[in-house]
């Protein structure tokens, strides 16, 4: 029973849940019979000759919600494959993009490449993402070693910088170019379209395939640094590699639709309760599971209040319980 | 006397100026269990992680199998040895059998092959551990994991194995399970070679015995040369008298 519930949280969620989220929107009036009927003009293909309320409704469903919800979802995919990626690599499981200083990082490159169009704004984003977790890495391990409370002290202060340097940015752009900072900052995907959607599609794609091929390599990774030299493998490519790419997916979503913070995190958690901590599977259910329940949150920050909820401030909200939680239940030393 | 399975000669090895190594020369048989001993800081481990190619090393020569060493890639080095770390634990709570299973990702890249979940199998068949298979690997006791760990070199299907204080923390139980284990792996074709402490476990089990002392390892004059009192107390610094239970000797130390 277990099982069938968790395969169907996995794999049965998604496609349906896509499709609900076409119907969740602030628009008012619109009733079911209205979606039956674009649904019906959609499939022959007469949608110009129909009326114009279908009409109406296929362009808020085919140029606002559907890229949305497709953001929504590779984002959540992504975010959620990097979180799972880096604990195994980082062996600490209170680890992800928001807690290692890289979103902060790539937030920062993302406002300083809105404030002055020095480069395009993904790989201002990708290079400060990696420069932070670069920073990260190299203040909390000596010797290769390191404790799982010295890397969250360490990505608090690489996160802190990078906070200040975006405070500085904001502080010198024009009043414009301020709001739309500060909202993006917040996390927003009310700004998605086909751009950016075309412009995020790939890096992300590219992340996500990456660790998924690399789901046993980071299996061996989990266990420890001798421990893959103890049985041949020099583990230094593959984590670069997967570091890399968890970069690349977590400095694109950034640039697409600002801060989420802590998803990463505890989307790893739940899949690991639901399929265990192997990576072979869980990393399926980190790109799934992640796209799915980043929807569902979309959805309600949508459709909660008159206005829309920033999806940052809810994952935040979220998120740090959850990082409570972890901290208490892993006993964490703090001597 | 069989061919070495490792032959080091005159190696030499430190950290920036101090030395941890001073012309080491000593060739382990193959097929045989043998066991490094020695006081702390004697270079025990570093002559193993050297060994192992963990730690590289530039003056003298290290040969796996009539081979050179620093020559051979890390694959290759996999197939020939395993080696067994001193210090191992988990964070994710992974099942055994997916534990043991990483032992072969020097060898399929991305994704495990079904003959890899035999050799999963057969290893943890032979160690005498399949009933662990689904349990998870941080729930086990010090013994059971160390079990798993040496089941995790197994399935590397290697020529060697090196172990770094593999009955460190166990009970008297899992010591000499471990141990009879060991012994009973270089009748299938394996040189086990073990670093430990207990001189006494050392010589039940040993096929061969080698003492490391001042940066070198020590060469007794003939094989049980190094049972008696006088080269114990040279190595360890401690004075010890030599018994006869039945047909063992056993040493007790005592000032």
């Amino acid at each position: 029973m277990r099982n069938v519930l968790t395969g169907f949280l996995i794999y049965g969620l998604p496609i349906p849940l896509l499709l609900y989220s076409l119907t969740v929107g602030p628009s008012q009036g619109l009733v079911f019979a209205d979606y039956w009927d674009w649904g019906r003009a959609a499939l022959h293909g007469d949608i110009h000759e129909s009326s114009t309320k279908v009409y109406m409704l296929n362009n808020i469903i085919g140029n606002v919600r559907l890229p949305r919800v497709l953001l929504t979802f590779i984002i959540g995919a992504g975010l959620a494959s990097s979180g799972g990626a880096l604990q195994g690599i980082f062996r600490n499981p209170l680890v992800d993009p928001y807690v290692l200083g890289i979103s902060s990082g790539s937030a920062f490159g993302a406002a300083l490449a809105i404030a002055f169009p020095l480069l395009h704004i993904n790989v201002m984003a990708f290079v400060l993402g990696v420069a932070s977790v670069v920073m990260t890495y190299s203040f909390a391990f000596s010797n290769n070693k390191s404790s799982i409370v010295a890397v969250i002290l360490s990505g608090m202060i690489v996160s802190g910088i990078f906070t200040a340097s975006l405070t500085v940015v904001q502080y010198i752009s024009d009043p414009y170019k301020l709001q739309a900072i500060v909202q993006w900052t917040m996390g927003n995907l009310h700004h998605a379209s086909w751009d950016k959607l075309n412009t995020a599609a790939l890096p992300v794609g590219i992340g996500i395939v990456g660790m998924y091929l690399m789901r046993w390599r980071l299996n061996l990774l989990a266990l420890g640094e001798e421990e893959a030299k103890a049985v041949g493998v020099n583990p230094t490519a593959d984590k670069a590699t997967l570091v890399a790419l968890a970069t690349l997916t977590t400095s694109t979503s950034v640039a697409a639709a600002g801060v989420i913070s802590m998803y990463g995190l505890f989307i790893p958690h739940l899949t690991r309760m639901m399929v265990g901590p192997d990576n072979r599977k869980a990393m399926p259910a980190n790109i799934l599971f992640g796209g799915s329940f980043l929807v569902i949150i979309d959805n309600f920050s949508r459709s909660l209040m008159d206005f829309e909820i920033p999806i940052g401030i809810f994952t935040m909200l979220l998120g740090a319980p959850f990082f409570l939680f972890l901290m208490k239940k892993n006993k964490i030393n703090w001597v | 006397m069989t061919e070495a399975a490792i032959e080091v000669e005159n190696l030499s090895f430190g950290y920036g100026k101090t030395p941890i190594l001073e012309q080491v020369q000593v060739a382990f048989p193959s097929n045989r269990f043998s066991v490094l001993l020695g006081r702390n800081g004697s270079g025990k481990s570093t002559l193993f992680n050297i060994m192992a190619g963990l730690q590289k090393y530039r003056h003298g020569s290290v040969k796996l199998m009539g081979k050179e060493r620093s020559n051979m890639s890390f694959s290759d080095c996999a197939r020939v040895l395993g080696f067994l770390p001193q210090f191992h634990k988990s964070v994710f709570p992974f099942q055994v059998k997916d534990v043991v299973l990483t032992g072969r990702a020097a060898f399929s890249a991305f994704s495990p092959r079904r003959s890899d979940m035999e050799k999963v199998g057969q290893a943890l068949e032979e160690l005498g551990i399949s009933h662990l298979a689904e349990r998870p690997y941080t729930e086990l006791s010090g013994g059971e994991q160390q079990l798993v760990m040496i089941a995790r070199v197994l399935v590397q299907n290697p020529r060697i194995i090196l172990l770094d204080e593999p009955t460190n923390h166990l009970d008297i139980y899992y010591q000499t399970y471990v141990l009879e284990k060991l012994k009973k792996l270089t009748e299938n074709n394996l040189t086990v070679i073990a670093i430990m402490h207990d001189p006494n476990m050392a010589f039940l089990y040993a096929d061969h015995c080698y003492f490391m002392k001042d940066r070198t390892v020590l060469t007794p004059g003939d094989t049980f040369d190094y049972q008696n009192g006088a080269f114990l107390e040279h190595v360890y610094d401690v004075r010890f008298t030599t018994v006869q239970v039945n047909d063992k000797m056993v040493v007790v130390p005592g000032r």
